[in-house]
This record gives C-alpha cells, structure tokens and sequence, in this order.
C-alpha cells in the first residue's frame, strides 16, 4: 500500500466511523453497518473469484453457518462475545474446508454447481436441525455484553467498523504475501505452479478456506447487527448477489468490494421504490444513449455493439413506466442487471473507471529497485559432484491410447553435466521434459532422481526434491511481474503461514525482504533487473523465455530442463542465453537441454541423447552423434535404407 | 417389503426425469464446455406451458407434447443466443456462469408473475388408479415417465449416430476447432445442442407434472440433482446417467420416506460430494489426460 492509498483508507475510515456523530438516525446507521458486513465478506470472496479465478455459489451458505454458530453458541452455551467472534470463524472455515477437499480437484462449471449444491444442504439442514437452530422459526440473538458492557446500536456499529478495518488490513497482507502470489499463479498457469512447486489443488483450498473464515465473521456480525436469523435469509439467491457485487464492483480491489457491497444492499431499497426506480431506469437510458452516440462518432465502438445495450436500457424505461408494481418483477430487474454487467462493466466499476483514467491496476510498491543486486549469489550452490548418476530413467514407456509417445526409453544423466536431448518434431522430447516432472504418469517403466523414485508423484512434490524446468510454450503468471514471477519460484523458501503473514511477524517480514533480494539478484543474472515491475506478459518473447530460467532458478534445483530455450531469440540473444547455461552448471546445477539450434546444442553439452519416434536411437559426445548414421537419417530422411 | 419395492419404484421413475435432465447437460457440454444453469427453469417453463394447453385450452395431452418440445428448443436456443454466445465470445471465464443463472432467475420470475406463485395440479393423462407389479403399486404416469425418458434420449442418440447432422453435432463433440475447419457450422451446432438440451427439459416437465405439483419453483432443485446425477455418472457417460439417475432418485424416496421428507434431497448432494471426492470424473466417466 502507498502513502497516498494508505491515507486514502484512514481518511475513509475516520469518515465511516464518525457516521454516529452525525445522524441519530437508527435506519441508516444500520444500512451502512450492513454494507460493511457484507464488504467483510466479499473480501474473502474476492480471493477465490477475483484471484484464484474460482466460481463459488457457497459463499450464502458460508455464510449461514458464521451466523447460526453465533447464534447456537450464544443460546446453547451462552458464550461471551469474544468466544464467539473466534469460533464463528474456526467453525466455517471448517465447513469451507470440508467443501472444498472435494470440490476443488475439479474446477470450472463443476466448483460453481458443487457450491450451490452445498449451499443448499445448508439451508436444509438449518431448517431441518431444529433441535439447534430451532428451524424456520428462527433466532433471537441480543447484542453483545463484553465486561458487562452491553453494547447498543450505535456502539456496536464501531465494532462492525473495528472488523472491517481489521480484515481489510489481514487480506491486504495475506494478497500481498506468498501466499497472495501463489493465488494468483495457480491462476494464471495451473502447471507452472505446480511446476514450481505450489500445489495448484493446496493453494485452491488453502485460498477457499481463507474465504470462509471470512464469511464466517461477517455471519456472526451479521447475527448480532440483525438480533434476529432466519434459515431463509441465506438462500441462493443472497449468493448470486454476493458474485454480482464482486463482479460489479471489480474484481481484485478492495474499494470495488466496498462498492459491491454498498450496491447489493441499496439496490433492493432503490427497487422497493417504483418512483425512484422509474428515475434511475430514464437516466440510464439518457445515459446509455449518449454515450452511445459519443462512442460511435468517436469511433471507439460501432452503431451495431451499442444497439443492445441503448435499445436494451431504453426498453427498461419504458418497463419502468408500464409496471404498477415493481416487487413482484423485482428479480428479474435484478436478473437484466446481472446480464449487463456480465457483458458491459466486466472490469467491474472500479476496472472502468481506471480504464477511463487511463490507469493500469494498482501497480506494486517499487522500492526494491533501490536493493543492489548481487549482494551474494542469488543462486544456490548445487551438490557439487560429478561422476554419479542424478537421473535414472530405465525402460520408461508413455502411452497415449495407442500411440507410444515414448517407447523404452533408458537415460542416465550425470551430476554436473549439460545433457542435450535433441530429436525431429514429434520425437518425444517435450512428453520425455512431462514424464519426469509428473506431468505425465509413465505407463511403464522407472524413474529415479537421487536415489528416490519419481513416478506417480505429483509435480509440485518432484518440483520441491530438485527438479525444475522451463515451458517450450512460455507458461509464465501473464498478469505479475517479473519479479513476482521469480518470487513465486522461491515461494519454498518461505516458513511463514497465514498467521504470521496476518500478523506480520517478523519471520514473515524477514522471508519477504530476503525474497524480494534473491528475486532481484536472479532477474539480474538473467538481465532482467530493469524490467522487475513489468508485467510478465508484456515482455518481448525473448525475455519471457529468459525470465522463466530465473523463476526455474528460483526453486534451488539439482536438475534443471530446458526445453527449447532459444527458440524465438536472436542470434545475440542466443549467445546471452549459452552463457546463461554454462553459468549455471559452474552452479554444480544438472541441465538437460531440449534444443533445436544445434550450434547451442553442440556447443554446451557433454553429451547427447538423440530420440526418434519414441525410441532413443543415439547418444553420445556431440561429435559422435553428429557423425551418427541413423542420426543423419532421422533428421535428414532415408538414404541408408 | 412392498413399502420398500413402491418406493424403488417411485425412486426409478424420479431417477430417470433426473437423468433426462442430466443428459440435457452432457449435450450443451460436449460441444461447447459450457451447461445451462437454467436448466431446471426449462423444465419448469415446459411444465407450464403444458399446463396451460391441456388444462387452460383443452387440449390433449399427448397432442400438447409436440408443441411443447418446439417450445422447448425455442426457448434453448434464445438462452444460448443471450447467455452464452457473447460470453464465449469474450472469453469470460465465467460469463456464461452467470448469465445463464441470470436468465434462469428472470425465467422464474417471469412464470410468477405469469403463472402465479402458487403450485397448481396438473391432470393425469393415464388413470390415477395404481396397478399391481410384483405386489406393490405402480401408478401408470410412473410407467409412462421410465418409457418416455428413455425413448427420449434413445431418439436423440439415434439422431446422433445415424443422421447427417448428427454427425455434425458429434464431430463438433469431439474436436470443436477441426469440425470449423471441415465447413461446419459450430456455433450452429453449439445453439442447436442448446436447443436440444432444452427440448428434452421440457419435454422431462410434461412427463413429471402429473406426478407432482407444477409451479415455478418446481425446477430449481431438480436442476441441481439432475446436475449431481451427471457428475455421479460423469459427464461423458450416457450409462452413468442412467444408474446415477436410479440411485438418486432412490436414495430420495426411501430417505423421505425412512427419514424425514425435509432431508430428502440431502443423500444425493452428499452423494455428490464423495463422488468428487474419491473420482473426480463419476463413476462412469473416463479421466482424460490433460495436454500441455
């Protein structure tokens, strides 16, 4: 956070909390009291859809159990406040984590449905469980007494506003930290992450459970602020609104999460009233138009884009007007809203209204540039001892249906050597890179890396014993910056947990700034130190490629994969890149290297495997390969037949 | 035990609507990767609009059925024009998420506002008197929705396998971009599957409402079984469906019956998250090997 966005936020709150100060009016304070509960919760929201890119139509149901935990442990038990503000929070990330153990290993349409389906055993079991939750009846639940405080309407709107700050400053540092990071990377490439050793399945339920541990707070301050709940306040459709505000507000800030919340709590008020209504209806259809008509003279958009949307809201007016009664069409004006924001406002407000500044997203702090680089080694030394094998592969077979993508295949790769691994198109190599990161299941055969199998664990698990690679289609995290791309890669560098990264422990601080150090030292030795706060996928392809070695470097490897690492780089570039290679094997660091340039090839390695359709038909120094009969053969055609 | 055959019965007859349902989403997400979570409305929509012909305008029930199918595609084909095109177009994430929800709330709140919010009966076609099968009883609706289910989605794999078009559908199932470059027209096939799946839909509400009372909030929460059936089955399974259809719908019966009617629709939910839990892809479905 900056100073100005952070005095942005006092400010905001100083304001918030003076709300009492200035009108006695019960309605109103209750009204805004009720936005910042919501807000509570769409900030932990915020993390599964805006950065983890997860739909989720649980959060009501989520929800419902912060508030009837408060609730029955209240009636029940007659917890005091500050036991049951905490136990909220425990028990719905329990449930959050009971939901997503098994909802996350699939994702996309499926998480969506699995969440509804959740949320609505919830309300079944609410109102079924009567024995605890007395059912439809509902619950009366007072104001909190603290010290034989009791709190009232006005003091406890103080509280709510205390929770707000509280949890805007947790997702703040939690967004911010590894743990933020590795959200957002899992989103952006699902196998670099796991290649990288953050388990893209951990991290979803890690994120997802954060979440509900939210939702849980604002369901118990939601219990306390209404006094009274009710099994069918948390239906679906409190759910699609919760997604409506953070699409509508914008994903990935905290002001649109603010503003979602303010707009789903107003907007039923606005659509009690037909008048008001009826206002609003015509002066966005005036609106629509006339940004309409300036769009298409300007040119930035064409007659046939913006006929739906002015034809659409000019047909809403003339709905407003021919209603007698609007509660009863009240969803489907609520329905037309989702569908225009989905379409037009998918930025969310906050997104456009950038985009109309002409502003990027809130760009990172950039005070590490002031860090010199090269203060020690970024990258770690590796076991330094050749002679022993690294890498065993023995009759290994990859078998997609009927084809043999890779058929008995032996490779045995020294400790401290670059083996190049060449071959025509289609000869295996890239599935070869898959098969020994765990990308791939072999159907048969061995794998041993330092004396311990590989075969049958997960990716992120052989990424952490000592392998890491590079994609022959880039696959970096297009939407963080370089240096957050190489932070990522050193995410196992990091101890500190949720707690710490909450609290801002010094262990957390003291693994951040040694990150951000290392990170800045690899995106030097790769020659990327100026460009660290540039978005990934605004990189030329070149650099991208040398920025994915970086983040590769990142993980402290023992082997590292190259696969085609000069494809696309200029004859300059490429020489960059042999020196690159050669440095880190003097690391003691293993290189296997895919390479179609075989100048690189043959000038780097110690030795070559060459494959063809599958099956490993040469190795050797370069020289003999080079020189080798079948080799000519199966690049250049058959002429020895 | 006759208590308990009459509930396998009544079970095995909700199974297969869930399962009509069910396969309404396999179709939608074997070309496009994308399902209608409006679905249960369409079923709704159809329920209603045979309500209306036979009991509003008189007419036959089984002459009502052709025109609620064309109904029913109308109505597929205008979700798959509003919710779903841009948002494949654009490329959001989650777009089609959203506003095929969004739709189904309007197409809810239409029918209230339309239909009224109350649950009205819908006249049986086949008498109401149950029959004896195996010493339990059978209404002959129950009989009537099993075959209809199943001639259902038996036409629309004949339709598939044999006809031309259908060989544009299935070709569009299975690699999207090669069938664009073969000269088919995807995103026709994408609003015909569209089409298709709500056709059956509708076509799932005539066959249920007499069994049940028809309303607008009747399709919600078989929509959401019915997606719980294709995940216990998989998605790409027309079998799974099938046995997944059965042992919900069974699960359902006996636990209303056994348990409490309040928890009914919870053992097919739970249902669905152990699936999840212990194979992802359902019971019938294959794992495919994801591509990098």
């Amino acid at each position: 956070m900056n100073r100005q966005h952070f005095f942005a936020a006092v400010l905001g709150f100083v304001l918030l909390a003076l709300v009492p100060v200035f009108t006695q009016n019960p309605y109103y304070i209750h009204l805004i009291e009720t936005i910042m509960i919501y807000a509570v919760l769409l900030f932990g929201l915020d993390i599964v859809v805006g950065y983890t890119g997860q739909v989720s139509l649980g959060h009501a149901g989520l929800f419902g159990i912060g508030a009837y935990t408060a609730g029955v442990l209240f009636l029940k038990v007659g917890a005091p406040f500050w036991v049951i503000v905490p136990a909220s929070i425990a028990v719905t990330a329990f449930f959050g984590a009971l939901l997503a153990l098994p909802a996350l290993r699939v994702s996309g349409p499926y998480l969506a449905m699995v969440t509804l389906a959740f949320g609505t055993i919830i309300q079944i079991l609410i109102n079924e469980m009567t024995f605890l939750t007395e059912g439809p009846m509902g619950l009366k639940i007072p104001k909190p007494t603290v010290a034989g405080y009791k709190f009232n309407e006005e003091s406890f709107y103080w509280v709510v506003c205390a929770m707000l700050a509280l949890s805007l400053l947790v997702v703040h540092r939690v967004l911010r930290s590894q743990l933020g990071r590795a959200f957002e990377a899992l989103r952006g490439s699902p196998v670099a992450s796991d290649c990288m050793g953050v388990s893209v399945y951990k991290y979803k339920v890690y994120a997802f459970v954060i979440s509900a541990g939210f939702a849980g707070l604002a369901g118990c301050l939601y219990a306390y602020s209404e006094q009274y709940i009710s099994p069918n306040t948390y239906n679906n459709e409190l759910t699609v609104m919760f997604l409506l505000a953070i699409i509508m507000g914008g994903r990935k800030t905290r002001l649109g999460a603010l503003l979602g919340a303010a707009i789903i709590v107003l907007l039923p008020k606005l659509l009690d009233d037909l008048e008001a209504f009826r206002m609003v209806a015509s002066a966005l259809a005036v609106l629509m138009l006339v940004g309409g008509v300036i769009g298409v003279s300007r040119k930035i958009t064409t007659v046939k884009a913006m006929a739906v949307p002015v034809l659409g809201t000019a047909a809403l007016a003339a709905f407003s007007f021919w209603l007698e009664s609007i509660t009863d069409w009240r969803l489907s004006i609520f329905g037309l809203m989702i569908l225009f924001v989905v379409y037009y406002l998918q930025d969310g407000i906050v997104g456009f209204a950038r985009s109309l500044l002409g502003r990027r997203g809130a760009s990172q702090s950039t005070v590490h540039h002031v860090l010199a680089a090269g203060q020690g080694d970024p990258i770690l030394q590796a076991v330094k001892n050749t002679g022993e094998d690294l890498l065993v592969a023995k009759q290994v077979l990859m078998q997609f249906g009927g084809l043999k993508a890779i058929n008995q295949v032996d490779l045995r790769i020294k400790r401290g050597t670059i083996h190049g691994l060449i071959g025509p198109n289609g000869s295996g190599k890239s599935t070869m890179m898959n098969v020994l990161t765990g990308i791939y299941v072999p159907t048969a055969g061995s794998i041993e890396f330092e004396g311990r199998s590989v075969v049958g664990r997960t990716s992120s698990d052989i990424a952490l014993s000592g392998i890491a690679r590079t994609f022959q289609n880039v696959q970096l995290f297009g939407e963080m910056t370089a240096l957050q791309n190489v932070q990522v890669g050193l995410h196992h560098t990091f101890e500190s947990n949720f707690l710490d990264v909450a609290l801002a422990t010094p262990r957390s601080r003291r693994e951040e700034a040694a990150a951000t150090q290392r990170g800045m030292g690899l995106l030097a030795f790769v020659g990327l130190a100026d460009l660290a706060d540039e978005q990934a996928r605004n990189l030329p392809y070149g650099k991208q490629r040398l920025l994915e070695i970086a983040r590769a470097l990142a993980l402290d490897p023992q082997l590292l994969l190259l696969d085609e690492p000069a494809a696309g780089l200029t004859a300059p570039d490429i020489k960059e890149l042999v020196s690159i290679i050669r440095k880190i094997r003097d690391h003691g660091i293993t290189v296997i290297l895919i390479e179609h340039h075989m100048d690189v090839v043959m000038g780097v390695c110690d030795t070559v495997s060459v494959l063809d359709f599958g099956q490993k038909i040469a190795e050797g120094q370069p020289a003999e390969v080079q020189a080798n009969e079948k080799v000519i053969e199966a690049y250049l055609g058959g002429t020895a037949a | 035990m006759e208590i308990l055959l009459q509930l396998i019965y009544s079970g095995v007859a909700l199974g297969m609507i869930y399962a009509v349902i069910a396969f309404g989403y396999q179709l939608t997400f074997a070309t496009s990767d994308t399902l209608n979570f409006g679905q249960g409305e369409a079923l709704m929509l159809g329920a209603l609009v045979a309500l209306t012909l036979v009991d509003g305008m008189g007419l036959n029930y089984w002459l009502a059925i052709p025109i609620v199918c064309a109904f029913g595609l109308l109505q597929g084909a205008v979700v798959e024009r509003i919710g779903v095109r841009p948002a494949i177009k654009i490329k959001s994430e989650f777009g089609w998420i959203m506003s095929t929800i969004a739709l189904g709330i309007i197409f809810k709140n239409v029918a209230e506002n339309v239909w009224g919010r109350d649950d009205l009966k819908f006249p049986s076609p086949l008498p109401e008197a149950p029959m004896k099968i195996l010493g339990a009883n059978v209404l002959p609706m129950e009989i009537l929705v099993i075959a209809g289910a199943v001639v259902m989605m038996l036409a629309v794999e004949f339709f598939n396998r044999k006809t031309i078009y259908g060989k544009a559908v299935v070709a569009t199932f299975n690699d999207r971009d090669a069938a664009k470059l073969m000269g088919i027209n995807t995103g026709l096939v994408i609003t015909f599957s569209y089409a298709l799946s709500s056709l059956t839909a509708s076509f799932a509400g005539m066959l249920i409402a007499p069994l049940t009372l028809t309303g607008a909030t009747m399709g919600s929460v078989l929509g959401l079984k019915a997606f719980a059936v294709a995940i216990i089955g998989g998605l790409t399974s027309g079998m799974g469906i099938i046995v997944g259809g059965i042992i919900l719908g069974v699960a359902e019966t006996t636990t209303g019956f056994y348990l409490s009617t309040g928890y009914k629709d919870v053992p097919g939910l739970v249902l669905l998250l152990l699936v999840l839990a212990v194979k992802p892809a359902g019971l019938f479905g294959k794992s495919a090997i994801k591509k990098v």
